[in-house]
């Protein structure tokens, strides 16, 4: 018998992998790869770019648009359970809060490993003639699960205490924009203390520097990259301590509010 | 007339000081600029070609502060062309010339983008403010035709239709579950 948040799980794959428009992003995801693939070996064809610059560009593409689209999604995934008002039936069956937000979570995660299927034969073609191709591909799904993870719990945390989607989308993506855009500044731009300190602990920039380390400098085992890992597990830790604070606050509250 | 005296005197002092300067500013450093390197270059947008030339004090004196840089013009547009991509090395700086020494210049260029330009050595010294330069280069660019660079296509073309695929075979599925 499969458990409860397996059930959860499999009805959101459902939901959202077996219709057109649930998938369409899918699709646009690996227009997006093709086209930027093309334009990076265009321009390493004319000598522009070597080719490991080429697939730090192309994995940096790949893992914003994957962050972007599990925010999306994370942020909806619980907070329109609320707005539908299905929770209340939802919780009426013998389910936990750890199931329901594992099965979440799960569904979330998927997308992330689905837009990563989509993204390795873009990933193998432009690293072929490299001895790169395995580091490209393992760190690429190293780094960008420990990004996705800590930011799914972060969104269903806010997803609990907000129980809305428009709010908790908002503010995520605000996050990720906050986390995103000093990670695309150049190294010149952030020798500053403050700059220097926001970049340590900023999982973006953390994520971007371990592509950098790997893949053009072919700093290429865990050890050399334990810098940049561990405050991406710490991230992961700090999201998960927030959601735990948020799933309390929920049972606190319970199913249905007064505000 | 103490005044015309006084005026006389601070213009022949004047022409005095400013006139030797002036003289000079007018002139090119004795400088001669060969070009060794074929005098058109063609090649394909991509490719590398090396400009080699060579510089030699043809004065009596020894020349300082010596540096020549390239020039570039976009025929086509009759536009200056902004040196970055094209070549790595922007100038050579030579210290010291003495009369009669020749020293060759090599610069390493790279052809970024199909057009015709006309390229061009120029030399500054120490106390000229008029530079040498150097005979044209003309440079033939042909566009680089490759519409499968490091054979993407069939993965650029071959993965959306793949994935729109999958997807319409599940929702396939999906309806017969339904109707079933």
């Amino acid at each position: 018998m499969p458990s409860i948040f397996n059930l959860i799980w499999s009805k959101e794959i459902r939901e959202g992998l077996y219709t057109w428009k649930g998938l369409v992003w899918l699709v646009i995801a690996s227009i997006l790869f093709s086209f930027t693939s093309y334009l990076l070996l265009t321009n390493k064809e004319l000598s522009l770019l070597d080719q490991a610059e080429l697939l730090w560009l192309l994995s940096k593409i790949i893992l914003v648009v994957a962050l972007l689209i599990v925010t999306i999604d994370a942020s909806m995934v619980i907070a329109t359970e609320f707005e539908k008002e299905t929770a209340e039936s939802l919780f009426l069956a013998p389910l936990s809060i750890r199931d329901f937000i594992l099965g979440k979570f799960l569904a979330s995660f998927t997308l992330w490993l689905a837009l990563f299927i989509v993204a390795v034969p873009y990933m193998l073609a432009t690293s072929a003639g490299s001895h790169l191709a395995p580091a490209f591909l393992g760190y690429v799904l190293l780094l960008g699960s420990l990004g996705v993870i800590g930011f799914i719990f972060f969104i269903f945390a806010l997803s609990l205490l907000y129980r809305s989607s428009k709010s908790t989308l908002t503010t995520s993506l605000m996050l990720l924009l906050a986390f995103t855009a000093p990670a695309l500044f150049s190294s010149t731009l952030k020798t500053a203390t403050v700059a220097t300190t926001i970049s340590k602990i900023n999982p973006i920039d953390n994520i971007f520097s371990s592509l950098d380390n790997v893949l053009v400098d072919f700093q290429t085992t865990l050890s050399q990259n334990w810098q940049f890992l561990f405050p991406l597990i710490v991230f992961c830790l700090v999201t998960f301590v927030f959601l735990s604070f948020s799933i309390s606050v929920f049972r606190r509250q319970g199913i249905i509010r007064n505000e | 007339m103490k005044y015309l005296c006084a005026t006389v005197i601070v213009l022949s002092v004047s022409a005095g000081v400013f006139l030797p300067h002036a003289t000079n500013a007018g002139s090119t450093p004795p400088l001669e600029l060969t070009i060794l390197s074929s005098r058109t270059l063609s090649g394909t947008a991509g490719e590398y070609v090396t400009v080699e030339g060579q510089v030699k004090n043809t004065g009596q004196v020894t020349l300082n502060d010596i540096t020549t840089y390239l020039s570039l013009v976009d025929q086509e547009n009759k536009l200056p062309v902004d040196l970055e991509d094209w070549s790595a090395e922007k100038g050579l700086h030579f210290d010291t010339i003495a009369p009669g020494q020749s020293l060759s210049l090599i610069w390493k260029i790279h052809f970024i983008k199909a057009g015709s330009y006309s390229l061009i050595i120029v030399a500054t010294a120490a106390g000229s403010e008029v530079p040498q330069v150097s005979p044209i280069t003309h440079f033939q660019v042909a566009i680089k035709h490759n519409l499968n660079p490091g054979n993407i296509l069939p993965v650029a073309f071959g993965t959306p239709f793949g994935v729109a695929f999958l997807l319409s075979l599940l929702g396939y599925k999906r309806r017969k579950e339904v109707e079933a």
